[in-house]
């Protein structure tokens, strides 16, 4: 029999059979490791510094409580003395960050006795912190990749050693040879490649780099960044500046294409800001009053979702259509684009512009990172006429750094000038994700001697002559900016595991200096004239009042003409048609490959996990020659050309194909390399970026290769859809018809009225005849306390930080590429996607769906052994231990949330070398055995955990709202999920429930769920909303 | 029975004459258990065993390695596991109704064919039996279901219509075994009485439990046999009812329907006769007993398929029509989706073979052509298998949130187990018809002419 069948992990093993000449290579490198380590490398746990520091037998303590498999042997031992300020089985949270693309996240981490188990935003900071609903006292949102980037520290793939010409090596050996570098005294050919990094001490440590190793240069390379916008910024006010929107007061908020919910630095504030003012009786805007967002975008973005209208046009239309705009709205010259004399272009266009004209000063226009510096500047420009009180202009802390793709290729010049012997590359992965023109593998061969730093020996490490194993971010000290510039601290929770050292680390070898990190830290923060103290920076995360100073910045300068491709209309021919590169949702540009969490993750519109997909629209996908999901296409621009599995997607502009970067990775590790179709790993899409095109490219044609790809998505209907049925719309028919009334929507005008219920508006399952009916069983009473959650629809993005939250919390296993084909997925919490209308500018609503906690659960009368009961607070719970697996609960259960073990999930802990996995699982909740059923608790663990903690302080029954909350509630941005105590009238759950936007998913059933959903308050355009498409839902 | 308007006056001179025949039909019957081994029973014994081995190999994968092996899913927790268990529930049905409710409504022609359906109704509960068992994710701990005292303080939770499952087929098994076993052992003892090796008159014999055909004997006997056909009548009723009722009381639509207990009934008998009519067709010429099971059971057998038939499609149509009647949108959609989404090839393949495919049995060509009727009759088999498939995957298939739909695809897995509970039955049903009496000898005859020889108590 195939291992393939099932289990990923099974699967990936043979896999790794297959890419044997890649992986002999690696082979050699882990045998090497293993004669230097002796037996220890049989068990990995015993080698590792976290062991040392806490004791191997705390740690296997630790272990036993997760252990997965049911009889496996262990042993507790007790701690003979017990560290500092430890108690056994409780956990502490420190501050921290973590940096995406030269940007801090601020950090939350829980860590359990000495290991860290999850990661939330940290409430308190300045910039990201803060709740959205009144009565939120603490409240600090998270992304998606920070949620899962805890995984990576327990990664077995992570790089264990310093290696060598391909070999092994060692510290020391490569200690010595820095010494005779910096023996050398010439520091000409010296280069260094950096990823963007905003940590004031490694820009203390170049300052001192230039005068101490004179000749060495940095650059500075980061695949996706936002040096358009300073481009921009530049056309539009002569200088660099960051700018910075404060959605929260805006009346009018334009994207153009950019998905400020998800793909910016700030998509955490931003989220929070947005939600902030949507909703008109809580609106910071003033009550009554609600903000109205405008998408002008080619992929369909979080963005997109919430937006009041949405506008399809290829990305490089976006200019002409902003172009349009600003003549509207200051008299300049209007473009001569086809695009924007476009009926449904124009029609609006001019409302968004007449509305901007009313709404001026309360105005924010966003361009997006993919955009040019035109249209960045565009924006920047009527900010400045339109927007002035909501947009400010920050100081940038490199104002003269050339843009990352300069830099890369001044790189690759100097190389082939021969001008670069040494080349230390400080993480990133540029053999992988450097513009493809550049050849950055062919260059870093002509380099004499080349050291990467890095987490993973990825496909640079395996070019390179030195590789260093990197610290995780949870390992090593730092201090890194968040957009606005707080200064934020990260601190490491655990010592390096395996040895790594962080680029600050690095620098100061480079310099010959030995002061620890911390001190190089204390002592930027000490001269930074912050302010506050060591203690209380490290305490809080972050320094208060440490953002970079406002800007006044004069506009200047005029718009930009139009090249060739942006002239057109939206229609294209094939071989006009546009390619842009977008970030990918699970992967982010490849580094977070390896992270099975964020691959099987769906992404929130397409709902393809575990690969990249190149998304075409589908009256596209038919001009160009009958291209449907899952077909391999095969995408030419000039003499590049990527073979890519297409997803017809609707909502996608015409004429542009979005290709999804960060996957085919060779070395990402053993989950993220590209596998066999069953298991996933995705394309290398940088094949076709280059250095003069790094965001969009035009004239690219497509076509089709023949060949069938395997798309795993989470959810396929709408357009996949399969054969044998003679009427193959019966189930889009009926979804139509049934989702306004699952995700119930209203028009800001119909909320106005006083009489308007959410409950009230019954679409589709009318019962005019019965009133709600009793049920069959004993109603119970609830007399003590009642556990709910509200999900408001409005304030969901779809960023899937409460996805992977989830797992993070509950051990929620994941199951690989072939069981989500399958419908195996194991996600407690699922976001329902949901088109409407024109497949080529449909509507798209997001819905998530944990268990409904319901009062009358079908799922509890069916269970044989009573394995799912009702608990005196109303949860509906689990009993693991009892649970026989007859799966009739989840037959029974009309909202689809149960979750059944299918295999033994956990089976890689057979192998050892991934017991170090082991150390992540949270403590307080059950691994799962196969055969069993499982699904959201409402995180009962922590509910749980806080009554225990307030019988203990004495205070029964003294529990505020806000002392629980989920790992889902924790982790969203814009506080769209609230739980509590219904039993208490003034908690914020009570007062959602009471909301008049409140309803129940399926009511008709009478299932009573604790969960209830906030209709969504959709606030489109009165002029426009009969040249768009009619929200359905509300009549 | 016509023929026991015998006009014989006599019995003393005709006395030697019914000798001859109820001989005879001894002679007939013990012969295929006490004689050598025929040469058709090898290959199809060795088909048999394969296909059982088939069952061991798919459960010691599904054992060691997880549900997973088959194609269920998070939306469609059951798929052809309960299909399986359904079906072979419902072929056990016939083997009841022959034995009790034709006994006690004194059809006699079926004493001829009462014994081979109640083995077949045993081997098919077996079979049965098994899937609730090993659907299980955890099989090992199957029997937490059984109500039984214990230190862990668990007690079944009885508003489960599974734990009324296990009482109804529990119940049911023991029922047809006790009724089945009883009714063998006067035909075991005259088999021990004609056996000439020295194992099989002491196997039999132990089986026979001492029978020795005295009078008291016999008049215990038949009290004994009437009491159980009692018993065993409501069971008729009762079991398909309550397995229906796994999902008559869920709330999912397209199973929360009122009319599926009689509509289950009648499933099972019509699936039961024709399994019964597949088995019993080759057997009357592989053992030469066309003269003890006659032209005119296997034609009595299609006329019940006939009416059993209508009584099915006339429950799809009232389903049908209820579900657009009622108003409920979930209820009309799912038979909408039912008929014409992607399931729709099992759902016609559900409605051709079970209700036009009996219609053949109006005409007498097709209900006395041997080849036809177990054409036919595995025809009528393939329909309803695919009604319980269709019951059980389309309805899970979408429901509620249209964002948790899906498509159930079977794996090898679900195929090998499928072919592995027929290799049991078939292999039990071998082994039955080479080593015990295949034919209720003493009932037999008693519904011969000879034996109402001058007595006409009609």
């Amino acid at each position: 029999m195939s291992s393939l069948d099932h289990g990923y992990w099974k699967s990936i093993a043979e896999i790794d059979r297959e890419v044997a000449s890649d992986e002999a290579v690696r082979e050699a490198e882990f045998a090497a490791a293993e004669v230097e380590l002796g037996d220890d490398a049989v068990d990995p746990l015993s080698r590792r510094n976290f062991a040392k520091l806490m004791g191997a037998s705390l740690a296997l303590a630790g272990v036993a409580g997760a252990g997965c498999k049911r009889y496996s042997r262990e042993e507790i031992v007790p701690l003979a003395r017990r560290p500092e300020d430890q108690v056994p089985g409780t956990t502490q949270e420190y501050a921290t960050a973590f940096e995406l693309g030269g940007h801090a996240q601020a950090l939350v981490v829980t860590s359990y006795e000495g290991r860290p188990i999850k990661v939330d935003g940290n409430p308190e900071h300045p910039f990201a912190g803060g709740g959205v609903l009144a009565g939120t006292k603490r409240h600090g949102g998270s992304t998606a990749f920070a949620q899962g980037s805890i995984l990576h520290l327990y990664d077995p793939d992570r790089s264990q050693g310093v290696s060598h010409a391909g070999k092994g090596g060692s510290f020391s050996d490569w200690k010595v040879w820095l010494g005779e570098l910096r023996k050398q005294g010439n520091f000409g050919k010296v280069r260094v490649l950096s990823e963007a990094t905003s940590s004031p001490t490694v820009q203390a440590l170049r300052r001192r780099l230039a005068t101490e190793l004179p000749g060495l240069q940095w650059r500075e390379w980061e695949p996706l960044s936002w040096d358009n916008e300073r481009a921009g910024m530049v056309q539009a006010f002569s200088k660099v500046v960051r700018p910075l929107a404060h959605l929260d007061r805006a009346e009018t908020i334009v994207s153009l294409d950019c998905d400020f919910f998800v793909d910016h630095p700030a998509a955490v504030a931003y989220s929070r800001d947005f939600a902030r003012s949507r909703h008109p009786e809580t609106s910071s805007l003033g009550r009554g009053r609600m903000n109205r967002l405008y998408a002008i975008e080619s992929l369909y973005s979080s963005t997109g979702v919430l937006a009041d209208h949405r506008l399809p046009v290829r990305s490089e239309h976006v200019l002409a259509v902003a172009q349009l705009l600003e003549s509207l709205l200051l008299n300049s010259a209007a473009p001569r684009a086809e695009v924007a004399n476009e009926a449904k272009v124009k029609t609006l266009v001019e409302a968004l512009a007449r509305e901007i004209k009313a709404n001026t000063g309360r105005v924010v226009i966003l361009a997006g990172r993919k955009q040019p510096a035109a249209v960045h500047a565009l924006a920047a420009r009527l900010n400045q006429t339109f927007g002035s009180s909501c947009v400010e202009y920050l100081e940038d802390p490199e104002p003269s750094r050339p843009s990352h793709g300069e830099a890369i290729s001044t790189l690759a010049r100097e190389i082939d000038q021969g001008q670069v012997d040494t080349l230390f590359i400080l993480g990133g992965n540029p053999v992988y994700d450097a513009p493809a023109d550049l050849d950055f593998a062919g260059k870093l061969a002509k380099v004499a001697t080349s050291v990467h730093l890095s987490e993973y020996q990825n496909e640079t490490s395996a070019k390179t002559t030195w590789h260093v194993p990197r610290a995780h971010y949870l390992e090593a000290w730092g201090d890194v900016r968040t957009w606005d510039g707080t200064l934020t601290l990260q601190q490491p929770l655990i010592a390096p595991m395996y040895g790594g050292i962080s680029i600050i680390e690095l620098c100061a070898m480079l310099l010959g200096d030995e002061t620890p990190a911390d001190v190089l830290v204390g002592k930027t923060l000490a001269d930074s004239g912050a302010g506050g103290t060591w203690r209380a920076a490290i305490h809080d995360g972050f320094v208060d009042r440490t953002r970079f100073a406002p800007q006044a910045v004069q506009a200047g300068g005029g718009g930009a003409g139009l090249v060739g491709s942006q002239a057109g209309g939206s229609d294209a021919k094939n071989g006009e048609l546009e390619v842009t590169f977008v970030h990918s949702s699970s992967t982010y540009d490849g580094r977070f490959a390896n992270n099975a969490w964020l691959q099987e993750t769906p992404d929130f519109l397409t709902k393809v996990t575990w690969d990249n997909v190149a998304l075409i629209s589908p009256d596209t996908a038919d001009k160009v020659g009958g291209i449907s999901s899952q077909d391999v296409i095969r995408i030419k621009v000039g003499d590049r050309q990527l073979d890519i599995p297409a997803l017809v997607m609707p909502g996608q502009a015409r004429g542009s194909i979005a290709v999804m970067l960060g996957g085919g990775r060779t070395r990402a590790g053993k989950v993220g390399n590209k596998q066999r179709e069953w298991a996933g790993g995705g394309f290398d899409s940088y094949v076709l970026r280059t250095a003069a095109a790094l965001d969009i490219v035009s004239g690219a044609s497509v076509s089709k290769t023949g060949r069938r790809y395997r798309i795993a998505t989470t959810q396929e209907h709408f357009d996949i859809r399969r054969g044998y049925s003679i009427d193959k719309t019966v189930g889009e028919k009926e979804a139509a018809k049934k989702i306004p009334d699952l995700v119930r929507e209203v028009q800001r005008e119909a909320f106005g009225d006083p009489a308007y219920k959410a409950e009230k508006t019954h679409p589709f399952y009318h019962d005019h005849h019965h009133g709600r009916g009793g049920s069959l069983f004993a109603e119970k009473t609830y007399p003590d306390r009642k556990w709910a959650m509200a999900i408001d629809l409005g304030n969901c993005m779809g960023c899937n930080a409460c996805v992977v939250a989830c797992q993070s919390e509950n051990n929620v296993p994941v199951v690989g590429k072939r069981e989500v084909t399958r419908n195996r997925e194991m996600s407690w919490i699922r976001i329902d996607r949901y088109f409407k209308g024109d497949p080529n500018d449909p509507e798209v609503v997001g819905q998530p769906v944990t268990c409904q906690h319901c009062e009358n659960a079908p799922c509890e009368t069916v269970c044989p052994v009573g394995a799912t009961l009702h608990s005196s607070e109303g949860l509906n719970d689990m009993v693991y231990n009892r649970c026989v697996g007859t799966r009739y609960c989840l037959n029974n259960c009309p909202y689809r949330v149960r979750r059944f073990n299918f295999f033994d999930y956990h089976k890689e802990f057979q192998d050892a070398r991934n017991n170090v996995r082991k150390l992540l699982f949270n403590p307080d909740v059950t691994v799962r055995e196969r055969g069993v059923m499982e699904k959201c608790t409402y995180c009962v663990q922590r509910i749980q955990g806080a009554k225990i903690k307030a019988k203990n302080a004495g205070e029964r029954g003294a529990m505020p709202d806000g002392t629980i909350t989920t790992a889902c509630q924790a982790a969203c941005p814009t506080e769209a999920i609230v739980f509590g105590d219904l039993s208490d009238p003034e908690s914020r759950v009570s007062k959602l429930h009471g909301d008049r936007r409140q309803y129940e998913l399926l009511g008709e059933q009478n299932d009573k769920p604790r969960t209830r959903f906030l209709a969504k308050v959709r606030n489109p355009n009165p002029e426009l909303v009969s040249h768009t498409n009619q929200p359905a839902g509300h009549h | 029975m016509a023929t026991s308007s015998n006009e014989a006056a006599d019995g003393h001179g005709e006395g030697g004459e019914a000798r001859k025949v109820f001989r005879g039909i001894t002679d007939d019957v013990a012969k295929i258990a006490l004689s050598p081994t025929p040469k058709w029973w090898y290959p199809a014994f060795a088909v048999s065993n394969l296909m059982l081995l088939c069952l061991v190999v798919a459960l010691y994968h599904l054992f060691t390695t997880g549900i997973g092996v088959w194609g269920n899913n998070n939306i469609q927790g059951w798929a052809w596991d309960i299909t399986n268990f359904v079906f072979w529930i419902g072929i056990g049905h016939a083997g009841t109704l022959i034995s009790a409710v034709l006994y006690l409504f004194r059809q006699e022609w079926r004493t001829s064919i009462n014994r081979s359906a109640e083995a077949m109704t045993i081997f098919a509960v077996a079979a049965a039996g098994i899937f609730p068992i090993i659907h299980t994710g955890r099989p090992w701990f199957a029997w937490w279901l059984i109500p039984h005292p214990n230190d862990m303080g668990m007690w079944p939770q009885f508003r489960s219509p599974l734990m009324w499952d296990v009482f109804a087929i529990s119940t049911y098994a023991t029922t047809s075994i006790l009724f089945w076993y009883m009714g063998m052992v006067p035909d075991i003892a005259t088999l021990r009485d004609r056996a000439k090796e020295k194992w099989k008159q002491i196997g039999y014999g132990l089986l026979a439990l001492g029978w020795r055909g005295s009078a008291r004997q016999w008049h215990r006997y038949e009290r004994a046999y009437l009491i159980l056909a009692a018993l065993s009548t409501p069971l008729v009723l009762s079991v398909h009812s309550v397995v229906s009722f796994d999902f008559a009381t869920s709330q999912n639509p397209g199973w929360h329907t009122t009319i599926f207990p009689p509509y289950f009934v009648a499933g099972a008998i019509f699936s039961g006769f024709a399994m019964v009519a597949t088995l019993l067709v080759p057997l009357r010429y592989l053992c030469n007993l066309k003269h003890i099971i006659k032209e005119s059971h296997i034609e009595a057998m299609c006329k019940i398929m006939i009416a059993t038939g209508l009584m099915v499609g006339g429950a799809y149509s009232i389903e049908l029509f209820v579900a657009w009647y009622s108003g409920n949108a979930g209820e009309w959609f799912t038979f909408r989706n039912r008929i014409l989404g992607e399931y729709s090839w099992a759902y016609f393949m559900m409605v051709s073979c079970n209700v036009l495919v009996p219609q053949f049995f109006w005409f007498k060509k097709c209900r006395t052509n041997p080849w036809i009727v177990v054409g036919l009759c595995i025809l009528i088999n393939v329909g309803m298998w695919f009604e319980r498939f269709v019951i059980i995957a389309t309805s899970l298939a979408r429901q509620g949130v249209p964002g948790m739909w899906g498509y159930f695809s079977p794996t090898r897995w679900d195929l090998l187990t499928m072919i592995g509970s027929f290799g049991l039955f078939f292999t039990l049903f071998l082994l039955f018809v080479r080593f015990l009496p295949v034919i209720a000898i003493a009932e037999v005859k008693a519904v011969t002419p000879e034996a109402h020889a001058g007595k006409d108590h009609h």
